[in-house]
This record gives C-alpha cells, sequence and structure tokens, in this order.
C-alpha cells in the first residue's frame, strides 16, 4: 500500500520557513531593523578592533597592519600595580553598590506602593527619580560644593556638633561611601520604577484573598509583594551583576583626583587614562577585554545559578 | 445561628449607587446564590459581606453580629475568587495552609488541616506542586481548599466556576454540592450562569440593577416568575414571551394573539385584565409538539431544530416573535419534521401585565 502523498508532503527546510516567515511578517522585521543596523554598527563593527589587544598597535600602521603580539599587553596588565588596584577598586565598589544599592529601589518600590495618598505618592515619586534626569556633570558639582571643606552643608552641619571639617573628597577612605551614597541617591529612584511595574503586575485578587484571610499590610508585602516580584529582583540582579566591572565611569572622573586613587580609580577609568591620555590603545584594549570576559563569566555564571534554584533566567 | 443578614445594604461610588438596599436573610447551613446579568450588584453585595468593600448604607449581620466595621479577618467568612487567587511562588499545601499560617496556628494543627482538606477535595497526590503545574480544576479545588481549611462561619463563592470549561464546570458544581451537604456551612454564591444557580441553590436570588427582582426556591422561581426579567433570565432556553390581548370569552377572559386564543380561566385576575395587553409566558418545556393538523394546536413558522441527543430545540416565530419548543427526541424523530405547531396546557402559562411586565396576581403553577 503506498503512502498517501498528501499525508507525507516533505516540511519545507527551515531556511523556507525563514523566508516564508519574513515576507509574511515583513512590517515586523522592517520595525525590527534599525535595532539591528544599531547593534551591527555600535557593537559588533568595533569587535574588529578588539584583534589590537593582542598586536603591537600604531595608528600610521592600522589595525591589520599592526604586527601580532600574543598575550604580551595582557602579561603587561596582570604584572601592573595600578591595574591590579583598578581591578580591587573596581570589584569592592561593585559589591558595595551591588550590597548597598541594589535593594534601594526594591524597599523604595515596596514604600511607594504602600502610600495610599496619592498626592503624597506622586510627589514623592518625582521627588526621587529628579536626580535621575540631571547630568552627572550637574550631580557632581552637587556633590563637591556639598562635600566642600569651607562652605559645604555637610561640614557645616559637622560643624554645628564641633567636628572639624573634613576635605571629604580628598581623604581615600571617604571615596567609596560618597561614590556609592551619590549613586543610590542619582538612580535609586528611577530604577524603582521597574519594581513598581512588577508589583502593578500583581493580581488585586491576591491581596483581597489575604485580607480574608487576615493578613496585615507587612504581611502580604513580604508573603506576596515581594515573592510576586522576586523574578524581576533576579532578573534585574543577573543583569547588575553582568555589569559588575562598569562603575559609573563618568562619576568617577569627575569625583576623583590623585589623592584618591588609592581608592577611587576603577578598570574603566585605568584604561581611559593608559588608552586615550597615555596614546596606549593596545594595552588598553587588553584590558577592556579583559573586563567584558569577566563580564560575560559573571552574567552566565548568575544566569546558571539562577535558572537552577529559581526556575528564573534571562535566557 | 451562623445566618447571615442584610437590611437596606447600599452602596454607592461617588455619586452613583449601584446597590439600592437590599433585604436578604439568609440561614444556617443555607445554600443561597445570587444571580443575575453583569453590573446588576451581585459580586458588589457579597464583596460587601467579605468585608472587601465598605457599606455605604444599611446594615450587614453575620451570626448574630453586626459586623459593617468589623474587618474582614475579623467576620470568619472564606472566599473563593473568579480567577483563583491562588499564590503562584507557594506549594498546593502552602497555598492551603497561607490563611492557617497568618493565624499563627500550631505546624501540628497546620499539617493536619492540610492533610485532611487534601483528602476531602481529591488534592493529596498535588500537595507539593505549584499552581501552574495544575489544571483549571484542581487550581479551583484548591482554592476552595483554602476557603474551607479555616473552617469559616460563612463561604462566599464570586464566579468560582466562569473560568472552566463546560465539562469541568459540571463537575465542579457537583463537587461544590457535595461539599456545602458534608460540611453544610452557610454559603453565598454568586453567578451569572442560571444553570449553576438553579443545580446548587437552596434558594436563588435574581438580582437586576443593583435591586433584587425575586428570591425563592429553584422551582418557585422557574415556575413563578413575578415579571418578565426573572421569566426570561431563569431557564435556558428563556421562557416564550408571546404579546397577546385579554378578552371575555364564552367561558371567562381569553387570551388572544393573531388566530389563536387560549382560555385562562384559572386566572381569576385576568377578569380585570380585560380589554389590556398581556405577555404570555410559555416554557419552552411546557408545551407538547403536534402537527398542524392536530386539532387546537397553536401554528409556529419552524425554521430550525437542533437535535441535542435525548432532546431536540425547535426554533420557529409565533407572531413574529421567536419561539422555542423544547422536546423529547425518543420515539418522536419521525415527526420532528413535521411539527409547525404546538400544544399547552392552559394552567402551565404565566401572563405578565405588558406595561409593567409584572404577573398577574393570583396565578400559581404549582410543583
Amino acid at each position: 500500500m503506498s503512502a498517501d502523498p498528501k499525508t507525507h508532503r516533505p516540511q519545507p527546510s527551515r531556511m523556507v520557513r525563514i523566508v516564508d516567515h519574513m515576507k509574511r511578517e515583513w512590517q515586523l522585521y522592517a520595525m525590527l531593523l534599525p535595532t539591528v543596523i544599531w547593534l551591527l554598527v555600535f557593537l559588533y563593527k568595533p569587535m574588529y578592533g578588539l584583534q589590537i589587544a593582542f598586536k603591537d598597535y600604531s595608528v600610521f600602521r592600522g589595525v591589520a597592519g599592526s604586527p601580532w603580539v600574543g598575550f604580551e599587553h595582557f602579561d603587561t596588565l596582570f604584572n601592573n600595580d595600578q591595574f591590579l588596584r583598578a581591578l580591587k577598586n573596581t570589584i569592592i565598589m561593585s559589591l558595595y553598590g551591588l550590597l548597598f544599592g541594589f535593594p534601594v529601589p526594591i524597599f523604595l518600590a515596596l514604600m511607594f506602593n504602600e502610600v495610599l495618598n496619592q498626592t503624597f505618592k506622586k510627589s514623592a515619586q518625582t521627588i526621587v527619580y529628579l536626580p535621575h534626569f540631571i547630568s552627572s556633570v550637574i550631580i557632581a558639582g552637587i556633590v563637591i560644593t556639598s562635600f566642600s571643606p569651607s562652605a559645604g552643608i555637610v561640614n557645616t552641619i559637622l560643624g554645628w556638633f564641633g567636628v572639624d571639617s573634613i576635605y571629604f573628597l580628598t581623604k581615600p577612605e571617604w571615596f567609596r561611601p560618597i561614590f556609592i551614597g551619590t549613586g543610590i541617591w542619582q538612580e535609586a529612584g528611577f530604577q524603582s520604577i521597574v519594581y513598581l511595574a512588577a508589583i502593578a503586575g500583581v493580581s488585586p485578587t491576591l491581596y483581597e484573598s489575604a485580607v480574608v484571610d487576615g493578613a496585615s499590610r507587612w504581611q502580604m508585602m513580604w508573603k506576596i509583594t515581594i515573592p510576586s516580584i522576586m523574578t524581576t529582583i533576579i532578573i534585574m540582579l543577573i543583569i547588575r551583576i553582568g555589569n559588575i566591572l562598569e562603575i559609573s565611569f563618568e562619576m568617577i572622573i569627575l569625583l576623583y583626583q590623585p589623592a584618591t586613587y588609592e581608592t577611587a580609580d576603577v578598570v574603566n577609568t585605568f584604561i581611559y587614562r593608559q588608552g586615550l591620555q597615555g596614546g596606549q590603545y593596545d594595552f588598553a584594549a587588553a584590558a577592556g577585554l579583559f573586563n567584558a570576559i569577566v563580564a560575560f563569566v559573571l552574567v552566565m555564571t548568575a544566569n546558571t545559578i539562577s535558572k537552577r534554584y529559581s526556575r528564573t533566567s534571562l535566557w | 445561628m451562623s445566618g447571615v443578614n442584610l437590611q437596606g445594604l447600599v452602596k454607592t461610588y461617588g455619586a452613583l449607587q449601584v446597590v439600592h438596599g437590599i433585604d436578604l436573610d439568609v440561614q444556617e447551613q443555607e445554600f443561597v446564590v445570587l444571580v443575575g446579568p453583569s453590573g446588576c450588584g451581585k459580586s458588589t453585595t457579597l464583596r460587601m459581606i467579605a468585608g472587601l468593600e465598605e457599606i455605604t448604607d444599611g446594615d450587614l449581620t453575620i451570626d448574630g453580629r453586626i459586623v459593617n466595621r468589623v474587618a474582614p479577618k475579623d467576620r470568619d467568612v472564606a472566599m473563593v475568587f473568579q480567577n483563583y487567587a491562588l499564590y503562584p511562588h507557594l506549594n498546593v499545601a502552602d497555598n492551603i495552609a497561607f490563611g492557617l499560617k497568618i493565624r499563627k496556628e500550631s505546624k501540628e494543627v497546620i499539617a493536619s488541616s492540610v492533610q485532611e482538606v487534601g483528602e476531602i477535595l481529591g488534592l493529596t497526590p498535588y500537595l507539593d506542586r505549584r499552581p501552574a503545574d495544575l489544571s483549571g480544576g484542581q487550581r479551583q479545588r484548591v482554592a476552595m481548599g483554602r476557603a474551607i481549611v479555616r473552617r469559616p462561619k460563612v463561604f462566599l463563592f464570586d464566579e468560582p466556576l466562569s473560568n472552566l470549561d463546560a465539562k469541568l464546570r459540571t463537575q465542579m458544581r457537583a463537587e461544590i454540592k457535595r461539599l456545602h451537604k458534608r460540611l453544610g456551612v452557610t454559603s453565598i454564591y454568586v453567578t451569572h450562569d442560571q444553570v449553576e444557580a438553579m443545580t446548587l441553590a437552596d434558594r436563588i436570588v435574581v438580582m437586576n440593577d443593583g435591586r433584587i427582582e425575586q428570591m425563592g426556591t429553584p422551582m418557585d422561581l422557574f415556575l413563578n416568575p413575578v415579571n418578565t426579567f426573572v421569566a426570561g433570565f431563569l431557564g435556558s432556553p428563556p421562557m416564550n414571551m408571546v404579546s397577546a390581548h385579554v378578552e371575555t370569552g364564552d367561558n371567562g377572559p381569553v387570551a388572544k394573539f393573531g388566530e389563536n386564543q387560549l382560555q385562562l380561566a384559572q386566572i381569576p385576575s385576568l377578569q380585570n385584565a380585560v380589554g389590556t395587553e398581556v405577555t404570555l409566558g410559555i416554557r419552552p418545556e411546557f408545551v407538547t409538539v403536534s402537527r398542524t393538523a392536530d386539532d387546537g394546536a397553536i401554528p409556529v413558522d419552524v425554521d430550525l431544530i437542533e437535535t441535542l441527543g435525548s432532546e431536540a430545540l425547535i426554533h420557529g416565530h409565533l407572531q413574529g416573535e421567536p419561539f422555542v419548543i423544547r422536546t423529547e427526541t425518543l420515539g418522536q424523530m419521525d415527526i420532528l419534521d413535521g411539527i409547525s405547531g404546538f400544544k399547552i396546557a392552559p394552567e402551565l402559562i404565566r401572563v405578565f401585565d405588558a406595561k409593567t411586565g409584572l404577573a398577574l396576581p393570583g396565578q400559581v403553577i404549582k410543583q
């Protein structure tokens, strides 16, 4: 008995199906195109230049014409005290940022969610969102002015209690708290929007059901709101871990000075000084590549751990 | 007495009044169903009983105590929601135990209660699963488990079966009925599905536009609706409405429609309605199909016959108005195609005033 040709029609190849899909949904692909072009131009094309991390790069010979030197720059990098110090500072500041900065937006969102007076809620939200929209230069100016030893508000208040003026921004031990605090002040409010959106997605009947069961607002926050937004929290944490070496470069450049390099210099400022100010493009590219590889490994690890233990992952 | 009493219950949102003074007395262990179309105020009434909506006016009494200003948790009620309201991050056991944990019951009490409820609802094999890993019916059972585990004085159900498919709805309906018989807890159930109302209720309360239209046993409401709204709402297919004119006949008043007339001497008040327009309410189930040639049959223009298996729905028109007949198919299949009329016993017709829509007084169709 021969097979019915209608029921055994061969499946079209994957490529044919993709082309068919593109023809059918061309409007969607057209909308996707600008992003794809942006990715290619700004993220993929520059990857060609990464090879200078393995070359003795000369601007006159160009990327292709410069001779290969293997891992020489990486050898130099890991024997460079300044780089190792910058790496240490980056990791310490990132961990501090994670420890103190990551929970603040979640806390803010939870607090906003509990505010019943809409006018107060909107005003408070506007106030905490505002610093995000102010240029880093102005923020740095505010910080420098606030911590100024002569007329800064912080030293003025300390003066009321008989404490002598402190040159905060010239003291290495004060740089990290000031930097982390500034980052939280500038971004926590805006970052809380993501969590507020996640909270808005929690079904109101969960709360109503809990109310009938006798849960207090505090219990509802712990037993419903936080678990319900845990997926968002984990995804944000993975993204944050992926960016752990991407310390706010502009803010450090604006706030640090040679006196505070000991605690303030991070990988990105090191790359900036070596690459752009010192003209060692190949050496800076090696440091940048190392940075990217560490970030990639971190995000993969965080994603795998999250996938295994919480069923939540980026991919 | 774990009864629930509503006296003049009113709910307003700003200037908009949505519940207009409801009076209802639910007896202990009674299963009362609030039924009505969307927006009729049934869910709002239930939510006022649960304490999820503030009562604008009137008194709500549960177990002999006025609870208008009592927090939901202190009313000793449990509610089953339309969308189950299960906590997605908790497994079945923890979902069921949630209310007990909140009330700081001991671990032993929680474990034994969860086990017992799991057995009652057939959830024991699923206690470790999360809601996302359950079927719709299982989720609904978990939602009921959460309600019964606290052994409340009153169960409140807010359209709990409306998210289920037809087959599951029928199964769960029977389970709810069984559960009520077993636990004997006073229950108030909201639905827009009149079949659910008819099958579950000890007493049905039909609501419309924030008011109670009628309350009574399912059969009483089915047979003796007080107005055309209730008549049209209960029953599937709904009651046929035929416009008629009351005239004086040889043996008392008759209702005339077109060339047809029905002797309705069993309704004394019809005598007072002579010369007025009325609406005849005829249940699709109460008529007997016949061929045109049959003596005394009222002709219907049949345009569709739906065969449902043991019975058939015959759709047609009478005096230009839609008319449906429900009939058994067994032994009648051969005559179904030839049907073009029906007969009905006059005592099974409900007569309504055409202007007010209210049933004429003095007519009772007995069960």
